[in-house]
C-alpha cells in the first residue's frame, strides 16, 4: 500500500512538472490562438541559461535561475514580436507549422553554442526526507512549491490586474475586446512575455532535476500537448487539474504495468477524457 | 573533464585539419588517383563524444595509409558528415557520400543507423562497417558489405552477467533503457543471473528523455538491492544515478559502455561512484602489441590516451585500405570481395605499410587489428573482448579484463 502511495506522491510531482511546463503552452494558444510547438524548446533555452550562469560562470542557483527566467521571457517576446506577429494574418495553421521551424531553429542554435554530451547544474545532490513511508526530495519539494505558487500568483494576476484582465478579454473572444477597447498588441506581448516567463520557470526545474542534452526539452512536448488537450480551452485552473491527472496516471501505471510503457498512458488518459468530454475539462468547445 | 573533452576536441579538429591540409596540397595529378571513404558519425547528440572519438579513430588511420603512399588506388580522401545520431539523417548523408562524393566504404555509423542503412550498403554495392554497433539485428543483417570492428551486443550482456556473477552479488536490480542495443545484452545477462541462482529483485525497461525517473526507482529502492546493472545513455543514465543515490541506495552499479565517459564523474559527483561503480564495455586487449603500437602512435599525434572504439575506428581504415591494396577493383564489391581474406588467414601484419609490402610481395594477409582479432563470422562480427572498469579517484580504470576465450 505504501507502495502505492509512493507512485501516487511521485505522480503529483510529475503532475506538477507538467503543470508549469504547459500553462505557458494553454495561454499562448487562448490568447494567440495556435499550438506553439517551440514552447517545449524555451524550457530549453532557460534550463541552459541556467546551466550557464550557475555552472559556467558559477553563480548560485537562485540568481542564475531568476535570470534565465527573465532572459527566457525577454527571448520568447522577442521571437513572438519578430515572427509570429508578421505571420498572424495567415491564420493558426500557418503559425502551428512557423513553431515547428522555431523549434528547429532554437535547437539549432542551442545545438551550435552547448554542444554535444550531457550537463549538470553545479548544485548538491538532493536530500530525501522521509515521513510516513513516504519518501520524496528537497528539489521535488521545490517543484510542488513553484507550480502551487505560480497557479496562485497567474489566478492573482488574471483577476486582479488590467493586463490578466485583457488577456482573459482577448482569449475569450479577440474581436470582441478589440472593440472595447482592449489594446491587441499590448495584450499580446504581455502575453508573449508571461508564457515564455513561465516556460522559463519549467526550464530551471528541469535542469534543477534532469541530467540537461540539447534534446530532452523538446522531448517534453508530446505530454505538454496530451496535458493541454485534455484540459481543453477554457480557464487555466483546467490545466493544474489535466497536469495532477496526468502525472499520477503515468507515474501510478507503473505499480501495474511495465514502465516502459508509463509516456502511452498520458494519452491513454487523454483519449478516454475525451470520448467522455469531447470540450476538455474546462468545459469550453472551441469556436 | 572540460579540458579532457576540449582536448579531445582539440585534437579531433587538429587530426581533420591536417588531413584537409594533406587533401589540400595533393598534387594535381593525384587527383584521379584519389578514392574516397565517407566517416559517417553523430557528431552531436548524446552519442557526439563517442563520434568524435571514431572520427579521429579513422582520420588517424587514414593518415597513415597515405603516410605510407596510399593505397593502389590512391590516397584516401576521407569526408565527415555528421548524423546527430538520427538513422533518417544517416541515410540522406550516406547517400550523399555514396552518389555525390563517390565513397567505396562508409564507416562510423551507429547501431540504429547501421540497420537503416543495411539496404543502402547491398544495393549500391558499399561497404558499411561500425566500430561500435553491437545490435543483435545485424547478427541476421550483417556479412555481406555490412561488417564492424566490435562484437555482438550478446557479448556484452554475456560479459555484464559473467561480472555480476562473479562479483558474489545476492540480489540484483536491472533498469533498461528502451531500445533495442541495451534491452538484448540486459535479456543475455539477466539469464545468466538466473542460472547463477542471484535473486532477480526488479527489471525496470524505462524510456529515456525523462526529466525524471522517480517512479521506475520506486520498487528499486523498496527492494534495496546489492546491485543495480543500469544499461542507459548518459542523459537517462546519470539522472538515474543521482536520484537512486539521493534516494538512499547504498549498493554498488554496473553501467554498461554508454556510460564509461569521465563526464559522468562531473554530472554526477565522483564521490558517489568511487569504489562502487563499475562500467562494462567491448575492449582491445591492451597486452597485444598492435594495441600498444596503436595507442604510442594516437599519443604521438594527439597527445592523450585513446578513448572508447578508438582502436576499432583505427582498424576500420586499415581494413578498407587493405582491402583496396588486394582488390580487382577500386570499388565496394571489390572490397567486400577480399575484406574477409585480409582480417584472416596469411602473413599476420600490424599496420598497412606491412600489409602491402606483403601483398605486393603476393603473400596472404592477416590484419591483427589494434582492437584485436578480426576474423569476421558469417555476420561479420569478430569474436569480441570485455573489460571491467572500476571508479576509482574520478576516473575509470581498469579492472578485469575478459578475453573472447572466456565466453567459449
Amino acid at each position: 500500500m505504501s507502495l502505492l502511495a509512493q507512485y501516487a506522491l511521485t505522480g503529483v510531482v510529475t503532475g506538477c512538472f507538467l503543470i508549469l511546463a504547459t500553462i505557458g503552452f494553454s495561454l499562448t494558444r487562448q490568447v494567440e490562438g495556435f499550438l506553439n510547438i517551440a514552447h517545449a524548446e524555451m524550457l530549453g533555452v532557460s534550463a541552459f541559461i541556467t546551466w550557464g550562469l550557475n555552472a559556467v560562470a558559477g553563480w548560485p542557483f537562485i540568481p542564475a535561475a531568476a535570470a534565465a527566467v527573465v532572459a527566457t521571457a525577454l527571448i520568447g517576446l522577442g521571437i513572438g514580436r519578430l515572427v509570429y506577429d508578421p505571420m498572424r494574418r495567415l491564420g493558426p495553421a500557418v503559425l502551428l507549422i512557423t513553431s515547428v521551424g522555431v523549434a528547429y531553429v532554437i535547437a539549432g542554435v542551442m545545438h551550435a553554442i552547448i554542444g554535444t554530451g550531457i550537463r549538470s547544474l553545479d548544485v548538491p545532490l538532493a536530500t530525501t526526507y522521509k515521513a510516513f513511508g513516504l519518501r520524496i526530495t528537497d528539489y521535488q519539494m521545490a517543484v510542488v512549491a513553484l507550480a502551487a505558487l505560480t497557479g496562485i500568483s497567474l489566478a492573482l494576476f488574471m483577476n486582479r490586474t488590467r493586463t490578466g484582465l485583457a488577456i482573459r478579454a482577448m482569449s475569450a473572444n479577440p474581436e470582441l475586446a478589440a472593440s472595447r477597447g482592449i489594446d491587441v498588441r499590448q495584450t499580446s506581448r504581455a502575453t508573449w512575455l508571461l508564457s515564455s516567463g513561465l516556460a522559463g520557470l519549467a526550464g530551471v526545474m528541469l535542469a534543477l532535476i534532469a541530467t540537461l542534452s540539447t534534446d530532452i526539452a523538446f522531448n517534453q512536448i508530446l505530454q505538454i500537448l496530451a496535458v493541454a488537450i485534455l484540459a481543453g480551452l477554457g480557464s487555466l485552473y483546467s490545466v493544474i487539474v489535466a497536469g495532477l491527472i496526468v502525472g499520477i496516471a503515468m507515474d501510478v501505471s507503473v505499480y501495474f504495468i511495465p514502465a516502459g510503457y508509463r509516456p502511452l498512458i498520458a494519452f491513454l488518459v487523454v483519449i478516454l477524457a475525451l470520448l467522455v468530454r469531447p470540450e476538455g475539462l474546462s468545459g469550453k468547445a472551441r469556436s | 573533464m572540460k579540458t579532457n573533452t576540449a582536448t579531445r576536441m582539440g585534437s579531433v579538429l587538429l587530426c581533420s585539419t591536417l588531413l584537409a591540409g594533406a587533401v589540400a596540397v595533393a598534387p594535381l595529378a593525384a587527383q584521379a588517383e584519389e578514392v574516397t571513404i565517407g566517416i559517417l558519425v553523430p557528431l552531436t547528440g548524446e552519442l557526439g563524444e563517442f563520434g568524435k572519438i571514431v572520427a579521429g579513430g579513422v582520420e588517424l588511420g587514414v593518415a597513415e595509409v597515405n603516410a605510407a603512399g596510399g593505397t593502389k588506388c590512391g590516397t584516401i580522401r576521407a569526408v565527415v558528415a555528421d548524423t546527430g545520431g538520427n538513422p533518417e539523417v544517416a541515410i540522406r548523408e550516406a547517400t550523399k557520400m555514396i552518389k555525390s562524393e563517390g565513397a567505396v566504404a562508409v564507416v562510423g555509423p551507429t547501431s540504429g543507423e547501421m540497420v537503416a542503412l543495411v539496404d543502402l550498403a547491398k544495393r549500391t554495392k558499399t561497404v558499411l562497417m561500425s566500430p561500435y554497433a553491437g545490435t543483435i539485428t545485424l547478427n541476421e543483417t550483417g556479412g555481406d558489405y555490412v561488417y564492424r570492428t566490435v562484437s555482438s551486443d550478446l557479448g556484452d550482456g554475456a560479459a555484464s552477467g559473467l561480472w555480476l556473477s562473479e562479483k558474489g552479488y545476492k540480489r540484483v536490480a536491472f533498469l533498461v533503457q528502451n531500445e533495442e542495443s541495451t534491452i538484448s545484452p540486459a535479456q543475455v545477462a539477466k539469464a545468466k543471473l538466473e542460472a547463477s541462482g542471484i535473486e532477480l529483485t526488479d527489471y525496470i525497461v524505462y524510456n529515456p528523455g525523462q526529466p525524471s525517473y522517480q517512479a521506475e526507482l520506486v520498487s528499486v529502492l523498496a527492494n534495496a538491492p546489492d546491485a543495480i546493472y543500469l544499461a542507459g545513455g548518459q542523459e537517462s543514465g546519470v539522472t538515474v544515478i543521482k536520484e537512486a543515490t539521493a534516494g538512499g541506495f547504498e549498493g554498488e552499479w554496473l553501467f554498461t559502455a554508454d556510460l564509461a565517459v569521465p563526464e559522468v564523474f562531473d554530472a554526477v559527483g565522483a564521490q558517489y561512484l568511487n569504489d562502487r561503480a563499475y562500467v562494462e564495455l567491448a575492449s582491445s586487449d591492451r597486452s597485444l602489441p598492435e594495441f600498444k603500437a596503436f595507442e604510442t602512435l594516437f599519443k604521438e599525434k594527439n597527445g592523450g590516451a585513446p578513448g572508447p572504439f578508438a582502436a576499432n575506428s583505427f582498424d576500420m581504415a586499415n581494413l578498407v585500405a587493405l582491402s583496396l591494396e588486394k582488390a580487382d577493383a577500386c570499388t565496394g564489391e571489390g572490397i567486400n570481395a577480399v575484406i574477409r581474406d585480409i582480417a584472416d588467414g596469411g602473413e599476420p601484419v600490424g599496420t598497412f605499410a606491412a600489409g602491402k609490402e606483403a601483398i605486393a610481395a603476393g603473400k596472404d594477409v592477416n590484419y591483427e587489428g589494434a582492437s584485436g582479432p578480426l576474423a569476421f563470422d558469417k555476420s561479420g562480427t569478430p569474436a569480441g573482448s570485455y573489460s571491467i572498469q572500476e571508479a576509482k579517484d574520478g576516473k575509470w580504470v581498469d579492472l578485469k579484463f575478459y578475453p573472447a576465450s572466456a565466453f567459449e
